[in-house]
């Protein structure tokens, strides 16, 4: 017991060494694993209000950036609302007629940005929305200029999203002219370039063209803007291209976000589940 | 270490952090140079403060800077082992110079022995620090140029607000 006693003061440094380097261990498993709310990162409501105010000094800087992203977004919305008044669905068959529950499925919460990272291995956005105004984790979130992210925690009135510019999250989308479908991913590196992966080689892909969230994505609304095709390349031995997308929104100008909401994705999960239930 | 000293390098560590904080997250060099100048406050305390504090210290500092860029606790991690290999280091540099006391600092040491020790330290910080935070090993290469840019731009700059401090 002596010895026990004796030893333990004598390694007292190593030990308390040890022990605070498994705790911030622990801090970091568990951040990954639990997704819960958690209280010791930006979502934190005077962590938040103290990042407020240092961004709302270099926000005056971007106002006429603001503006004219905020500008470009009504005229397109201006041409979708003509477009949309002269038809609906215009790629689906004759005899299709949407639910209108289905096709007003998306709504939108405007929020602002308080802490913005683009930098690191892993960026997270903070924005001042949080529970209080419906924002849940895992619903999307975009931009004026395209898609930016997910909702990852939530407080009262703060939430973390995981940026596009994060190695996990990936995103379906559809290249436009050649109507091709492959999974949008952040490889690490550049904040303006982000790679498409799985799309079949046997298909004619143009430099340019714009891919967009594709149609079998649940969290965000179709037809989003990703980026535009920078470049193609293939290895001669795989049956997939490696294409480089331009990132359509600058994360490093981010001020204003819409968060999605999708009111029927609970009902689509719970579907999803029963199949799996019956495997 | 009187009241006053205590009092003046508590201000000192909250200064660093505050810089961090508000100025140092967002500068970013050629997306390659990161500064994490908030481990000055580590590296600066006197030498004779107790080990024990010197964890705890690290660990706070550390933890406060991981609430404010979501990163949980690798900041955290990286602190507490610099903390942990400082008195070392120290120690090491007393022996080679004979000396049974040693003042950290760039005009008490001057800049050759102020190099040696802060030099290993934001390096090992900083490479704990990317290299916890890698996600596929395709980008070691990537990292280990991060990790070299980062710990020249640091230390240029903790040396700098080094020089311009007065104390």
């Amino acid at each position: 017991m002596l010895q026990l006693v004796d030893f333990v003061a004598r390694n007292r440094f190593f030990l308390v060494f040890i022990l605070l380097e498994v705790f911030s261990g622990w801090l970091i498993v568990r951040s990954n694993s639990y997704w819960g709310a958690t209280y010791f990162n930006t979502s934190n409501y005077y962590v938040a209000k103290t990042l407020a105010f240092s961004n709302s000094a270099r926000e005056y800087t971007r106002l006429g950036e603001i503006n004219s992203d905020l500008a470009n977004e009504n005229a397109r919305l201006n041409a979708l609302v003509a477009t949309l008044s002269q038809k609906n669905a215009k790629d689906a068959p004759a005899g299709y007629v949407p639910d209108s529950a289905f096709n007003s499925r998306f709504t939108y919460t405007v929020a602002k940005v308080v802490d913005n990272e683009t930098n690191r291995a892993n960026n997270y956005i903070t924005i001042d929305k949080g529970s209080a105004d419906g924002i849940e984790p895992d619903m999307g979130v975009i931009s004026a200029t395209g898609v930016v992210g997910k909702v990852r925690f939530c407080s009262k009135n703060y939430s973390i999203i995981t940026s596009i510019l994060h190695p996990q999250f990936m995103v379906s989308s559809k290249l436009v002219r050649s109507n091709e479908i492959g999974t949008a991913k952040w490889p690490g590196k550049d904040p303006n370039f982000i790679d498409m992966v799985d799309v079949s080689r046997y298909t004619k892909v143009y430099k340019g063209d714009s891919a967009v969230t594709s149609n079998v994505n649940s969290v965000f609304p179709p037809g989003i803007m990703v980026g535009k095709v920078k470049s193609v390349t293939v290895h001669p031995d795989q049956t997939f291209y490696n294409i480089i997308l331009e990132l359509a929104t600058d994360f490093r100008n981010l001020s204003y976000v819409y968060v999605v909401k999708n009111r029927q994705l609970g009902e689509q999960e719970t579907l999803k589940q029963r199949l799996g239930d019956r495997q | 270490m009187s009241l006053r000293e205590a009092i003046q390098y508590s201000l000192m560590v909250i200064l660093y952090l505050l810089l961090q904080i508000f100025f140092m997250r967002n500068m970013v060099l050629f997306n390659y140079a990161f500064c994490f100048v908030y481990i000055a406050g580590i590296l600066i305390l006197p030498a004779e403060i107790s080990r024990m504090y010197l964890l705890f210290i690290g660990f706070a500092i550390g933890f406060t800077v991981d609430i404010f860029s979501n990163t949980f606790g690798m900041h955290a991690a990286a602190t507490v082992l610099i903390a942990y290999l400082r008195p070392f280091l120290i120690h090491y540099q007393m022996e080679s110079k004979g000396a049974d006391r040693v003042d950290i600092g760039i005009r008490s040491q001057g800049i050759g022995a102020f190099l040696a020790y802060i030099l290993p330290l934001i390096f090992i910080h900083h490479s704990m620090l990317f290299l916890m935070e890698i996600n596929n090993f395709g980008m070691i290469l990537h990292t280990l140029l991060r990790i070299a840019a980062s710990t020249l731009f640091t230390m240029l700059m903790i040396v700098l607000l080094e020089l311009f401090s007065r104390r």
